[in-house]
């Protein structure tokens, strides 16, 4: 297991890199560099200035010195600063990483719990009524764009019914302790349910189908034929073998939470991540979104890699070497 | 519990007789595609969506003609009014009428939807068919690619690259397909590196066949079947995240509508006209939710075997 691990965390290194160019490409190809944007507008600066500027700031160096300084500060940390808030672009991300939590692991587990019994019931009752309606389910979640409906939602629960916020984080002036908890929570509500709908719709189908996979698998049949309950049958040798594939595809969703958070997060005013991405993009704040990009990226292949090890910890025929 | 489940098992084995038998007797000269299409004439829910969306197809297409207004029209002294005889589904905030924005916008996210799906499809045709093909280095490096952009989050760099480049149609489509063709050209490579050891790709090599003939003769009509249906499948894909980007106000920009920006003011205005938010998104939703039932109905059809 070492050596495997070993080997993955190896063969992660080529692709942090290509992420790392492809991230900082991606913004320096961006029209009007910083100068560009600190300067704009205003007549009294001279051509001279500029040139000194784009010196200072190092944008007149060949790209690829200009990769590898990029590279070397963020190695030692330093990211540099958004020019937006003017604080460190490291604190600034960790900070709006903290905000998306509080929707992204409620919504994963809101979604855990739903989808997975439903997929398995919908397996063990194939074209049942319950299965028919989770598959339309199904249907319904990876089609409907996630921020129409989460302006549904507020204008059915903020607007017509009034007992929700419309959006948000906290309300100004609340006592601290048990009210901010109170307070806190039903700023989530909503985002939460709506973040949650298309990581629900994805599971409740894979669970179906790796259940319906494994129900008919002859070890299941040979577990009935010894005369096991049905509950040891369904919960000890199909649920358990069902799972594997599972497992993977909710490592795998993870990082999808917070890659799909930029529409819950503006629908809802939520100070995360996604919205961090938006805003910054939306400013030209560049070395704020080249971080949060990057984190985002790294998440990804963290989760891949634990979708992995995951998957040949569970599955004891998948052998490490 | 037992019983439940073998009675569900029992009318499983019932339909599946009507479901998935290919044809009653395929006659002689009864060719691939005639048998699929028989078999996706049978798939309800999948010839339902093919018949919305060529309703919405028709609709975007006619636009012109059946629109009650010019699309840029601004009625001043009627702004956001609510359904009237005038306005059918009443007006925006700076006085557009609501169906024709709606008609013209569904041009957009339509032609937005399938150029970008097209387009996927061909890249990631080209790619897995010359990884899968000429394996080695070559396949080595394009398949990391392939992980490295699986690996890089779509939305957030899409909405970068449209900030960018998207403020056109095809700058959009562009975004688009720059995170689109991974998928196809990984079912490809596989297809190809399943179908370059039958014997009918080695007999035509004894027969002398240069490899682009083999990859254009026999390679890619064998492989077709899986790229519509993902094809099919991108193109409600394509018209969400065309949505999302317009949303978030890095894809079209008005006054070219398109459902995405539509809904970008829209929410300004749910405490007055609820309605403004209501109908683009409800637009979107069945348009997706059509070429899905679309392509899973194509699916069957086309490839029992990759039923989910």
């Amino acid at each position: 297991m070492g050596g495997y691990l070993a080997r993955r965390l190896l063969q992660m290194v080529p692709l942090v890199f290509g992420i790392s160019v492809i991230v900082f490409m991606v913004l320096v190809m961006a029209p009007g560099d910083p100068v560009d944007l600190l300067l704009a507008g205003n007549p009294k600066v001279r051509a001279e200035d500029i040139q000194a500027l784009r010196k200072i700031y190092g944008l007149d160096d060949p790209l690829h010195v200009r990769y590898v300084k990029w590279l070397v500060n963020a190695l030692r940390g330093d990211f540099g600063y958004s020019r937006t808030y003017k604080v460190p672009v490291l604190q600034l991300v960790w900070d709006r990483i903290g905000n998306s939590m509080w929707l992204t692991i409620p919504s994963f587990l809101l979604a855990l719990a739903v989808a997975v019994p439903v997929g398995v019931i919908s397996a063990l009752r194939q074209y049942s009524a319950l299965d028919y309606a989770a598959t339309f389910f199904t249907f319904f979640g990876v089609s409907i764009p996630a921020f129409w409906f989460g302006i549904m939602m507020i204008y059915v629960f903020a607007v017509v019914l009034r007992v929700l916020p419309p959006g948000g984080f906290a309300t100004p002036g609340v006592a601290p302790g048990w009210p901010t908890v109170v307070d806190r929570l039903q700023y989530m509500v909503l985002p939460v349910v709506v973040l949650s709908l298309l990581q629900m719709a994805a599971l409740t189908r894979y669970t179906r189908s790796s259940m319906l996979e494994v129900i008919r698998q002859d070890y299941v049949r040979t577990a009935r034929a010894k005369g096991l309950a049905e509950r040891v049958v369904i919960g000890k040798h199909a649920l358990r073998n069902a799972m594997i594939p599972i497992v993977t595809i909710l490592a795998l969703g993870i990082p999808n939470l917070f890659a799909g958070a930029p529409l819950t997060e503006t629908v809802f005013a939520w100070p995360g991540i996604g919205r961090l991405i938006v805003e910054s993009v939306g400013g030209g704040d560049y070395a704020t979104a080249q971080v949060a990009l990057l984190f985002l990226a790294v998440l990804v292949l963290v989760f891949n890699l634990l979708a992995d090890v995951a998957y040949a910890l569970l599955d004891p025929r998948i052998r490490y070497d | 519990m037992r019983g439940q489940v073998s009675t569900g098992k029992a009318r499983a084995a019932v339909r599946r007789p009507a479901a998935e038998q290919p044809a009653p007797r395929p006659a002689v000269g009864q060719g691939y595609w005639q048998i699929a299409w028989r078999r996706l004439r049978r798939h309800r829910l999948g010839m339902a969506g093919a018949g919305v969306v060529f309703v919405l197809l028709v609709a975007a297409l006619l636009s012109p003609w059946i629109a009650p207004y010019p699309p840029t029209h601004i009625d001043l002294e009627n702004r956001m009014s609510p359904p009237s005889w005038k306005h059918p589904l009443g007006t925006d905030e700076l006085g557009h009428d609501v169906l024709t924005r709606l008609l013209y916008a569904g041009r957009v996210s339509l032609t937005v939807g399938f150029s970008a799906a097209v387009a996927s499809a061909l890249v990631g045709t080209v790619v897995g068919l010359v990884s899968g093909f000429y394996g080695g280095w070559l396949d080595n490096v394009l398949m990391r690619f392939v992980d490295i952009m699986l690996s890089v989050p779509d939305l957030p760099i899409l909405i970068i690259l449209a900030r960018y480049f998207g403020g056109s149609l095809v700058g959009i489509v562009a975004v688009i397909t720059a995170f689109g063709w991974m998928g196809t050209a990984r079912l490809v490579r596989g297809e190809v590196l399943r179908l370059k050891r039958t014997d009918f790709v080695e007999a035509a090599r004894a027969l002398g066949a240069s490899n682009a003939r083999i990859m254009w003769r026999h390679l890619v009509p064998n492989a077709l079947a899986p790229v519509i249906v993902a094809a099919t499948l991108a193109v409600g894909g394509a018209i969400l995240t065309e949505a999302a980007l317009s949303y978030l106000g890095f894809g079209i920009q008005p006054p070219t509508p398109s459902w995405g920006n539509m809904l970008q003011n829209a929410q300004d205005f749910i405490w007055r006209t609820p309605l403004l938010a209501f109908w683009p998104g409800l637009m979107i939703f069945l348009t997706v939710l059509c070429f899905n039932f679309f392509g899973d109905g194509l699916r069957d059809a086309l490839d029992p075997r990759l039923r989910t």
